[in-house]
């Protein structure tokens, strides 16, 4: 039943960067590939293989994931749909290294999950993985600019006010800065969490129903800046949502069902 | 950064910062406080002693250098004897009497002619010398502390003694009686509890408190110095136990407050502890958080401790004049390292929890 396969080109999108003009006029340096470098097929930045996960709770196991197949490539913008307890929050959170998976192969950006500790993990998610969850997760005594500032500053680079200032003005919160969480509309607060999770040019951002404490309006601007992060940075993005309109705006959409992909 | 988000944290919750805040600073003010009214009382005491002006004390065999214990007389007549001693300039046998009423203290019935010449005489603030038996010199710090004034009456030992003088303070005890009415007193007509000999010269301390103990085998004599050396508090009994204890009540309360003011912080912070983890902090990233807000609790808490120990110096001296509370900067260091110390080890089982916390869980936490 399950239509994912380990063959990319089966899947039936394009794996190659294909640059898109931007929806508003930002200048960004985007990196491209040179004309002899591009290939038909490249290595995809997360591959899982029969991945499983099995929560326990008490003395009884509870398999959230019993046997993924995904294969993403860079780049691509992808939307998990299905119904609540399904494992999409579970596979997106094996996929951050938020928690280990019981079985089966994790491969995200060449990261071998199985060989890898608890605290490989973490220095592979401040580097490579940018999360932006349902309920924004600000933390709510920081300004907006600090909240933003402070994954830089734990990632350990050092403020980069050039990046700050790109970002920043994509999402349209120049303005909202020195504000704090609670003095923020709920668009706001998720476009400043897009922006923290994005600072530090994650090779994947992660999202977790980004719309859904959003009206409509919000959301769809909320769905527009990532798409439009997308294509501008050709950020890699993997989206879990309920609304089929959010999953609209991704270039693949994958359905899953009692811990198992059933579309693709 | 961390060190806007930990003001931030401990500007958020100003309750809980207080708290934690003023615990420390009792601790530290606590720690300070004790240590300086112990060792306060132990060095004016031994400074009193020092100002008698003698250079040798001579005491009845078997006494202890804490000399208000020792009310068992000599002879005043072994004082002529002394006296005799080459390079003795002056001897002044006194005899104590313990004062109980209002609070704990030493007087000293002495002979005011000797004494005057071993103490180099008192510098009287007002009045003059005994001019009846039942007269009393004070020092100043004992007229300040009661408000008394010459010719006023006051009830020491069950009697009623006459002020004649007030005295500058410093020697030795701050009530001084004829040694006369002292012996009627204790019933002990010609004795003494101490002779105070004073030589020709500081430099023949040595010779001379070895030809007193040629003439008195068996007697205690001891050169100033030595007691001097001897009135710390680490000779004093139990004193060093009793600041121990005192010490370890305040470290306690210091780590406990510390202790449950980060736990509760870790617990009503989960989430944001998940919020860090996912942005990828490591465990020793999240410890460090923890363990700098504690140390900037701590470190506003040693201030208000030090802030707090000299007011309540200021306080304790207004009230009780003649209490010497002495604040040293070794102590206060001490202290404030003590508190730092508590501190960490009361935070160090919280930040470590919220380091271990895993990021799912903590970001589902509600």
């Amino acid at each position: 039943m399950p239509s994912h396969t380990s063959n990319p080109s089966a899947l039936g999108y394009v794996c190659v960067y294909r640059p898109q003009a931007p929806i508003t006029p930002v200048i960004l340096h985007v990196p491209q590939p040179a004309e002899g470098e591009r290939k038909d097929h490249v290595e995809p930045i997360i591959s899982t293989k029969a991945l499983k996960k099995v929560y326990r709770l008490g003395k009884v196991d509870v398999p959230a994931l019993r046997g993924v197949d995904l294969l993403v490539q860079e780049g691509e913008f992808l939307a998990v749909v299905g119904p609540s307890g399904c494992g999409k929050s579970t596979l997106l959170h094996v996929l951050g290294g938020l928690t280990s998976p019981t079985d089966g192969q994790v491969c995200v950006d060449g990261n071998d999950f199985r060989l890898m500790s608890d605290a490989d993990r973490t220095r592979f998610r401040r580097h490579k993985i940018g999360f932006v969850f349902q309920r924004f997760n600000l933390l709510p005594t920081l300004s907006a600019r600090n909240n933003i500032a402070i994954a830089q500053h734990i990632q350990g680079n050092g403020f980069n006010p050039h990046r700050f200032e790109i970002v920043t003005r994509m999402l349209g919160i120049e303005g909202k800065l020195n504000h704090r969480p609670y003095a923020l509309s709920g668009g706001e607060q998720q476009r400043v969490a897009i922006a923290r999770a994005v600072i530090c040019e994650p090779k994947i951002l992660l999202a977790d129903e980004p719309t859904g404490n959003l009206d409509t309006e919000n959301s769809q601007v909320v769905l527009d800046m990532m798409r439009e992060l997308n294509r501008t940075f050709r950020q890699t993005i993997l989206m879990i949502t309920h609304n089929p309109e959010a999953a609209g705006v991704a270039d693949r959409i994958i359905r899953m069902r009692d811990g198992r992909i059933i579309s693709d | 950064m961390v060190n806007k988000l930990i003001i931030s944290n401990v500007l958020h919750r100003p309750i809980r910062t207080a708290v934690s805040v003023l615990a420390v600073a009792i601790e530290v003010g606590m720690v300070i406080l004790v240590v300086g009214l112990c060792h306060g009382l132990v060095n004016d005491s031994a400074h009193r002693m020092e100002g008698v002006g003698a250079d040798i004390l001579v005491q009845p065999p078997g006494s202890s250098f804490l000399i208000a214990l020792n009310q068992a007389p000599m002879p005043i007549k072994i004082g002529d004897r002394l006296a005799e001693l080459p390079r003795v300039l002056a001897v002044a046998p006194t005899l104590f009497l313990v004062n109980s009423v209002q609070s704990l203290s030493i007087i000293y019935g002495l002979d005011l002619a000797s004494f005057d010449r071993v103490s180099g005489g008192f510098v009287y603030h007002s009045g003059g010398p005994f001019q009846a038996p039942y007269d009393i010199l004070v020092d100043d710090i004992y007229a300040h502390a009661n408000h008394s004034k010459v010719g006023q009456t006051i009830n020491l030992l069950n009697h009623d003694f006459r002020i004649a003088g007030i005295v500058e303070h410093g020697k030795g005890a701050r009530m001084y009686i004829p040694l006369a009415t002292a012996q009627d007193l204790l019933g002990a007509q010609n004795k003494a509890s101490i002779f105070f000999v004073k030589c020709t010269d500081p430099a023949f301390r040595e010779q001379t408190a070895d030809a007193i103990r040629t003439l008195l085998p068996n007697y205690s004599v001891m050169q100033i110095q030595e007691y001097m050396e001897l009135m710390t508090s680490n000779n004093l009994p139990g004193l060093n136990y009793f600041i121990t204890a005192m010490i370890g009540i305040a470290v306690g309360i210091g780590f406990l407050v510390i202790f449950l003011s980060m736990y509760t912080t870790i617990t009503e912070r989960t989430r944001e502890i998940g919020i860090l983890k996912s942005l990828g902090a490591s465990k020793t990233y999240i410890i460090s958080v923890i363990l700098r807000e504690a140390t900037l609790l701590t470190a506003v808490g040693i201030i208000a401790g030090f802030i707090g120990s000299v007011i309540m110096r200021k306080v304790l001296i207004g009230l009780f004049p003649t209490l010497p509370v002495q604040l040293t900067w070794d102590w206060r260091l001490y202290a404030a390292c003590l508190a730092l110390a508590g501190s960490m080890v009361g935070a160090f089982y919280p930040a470590l929890r919220a380091a271990r916390l895993d990021p799912v869980d903590a970001l589902a936490y509600e």
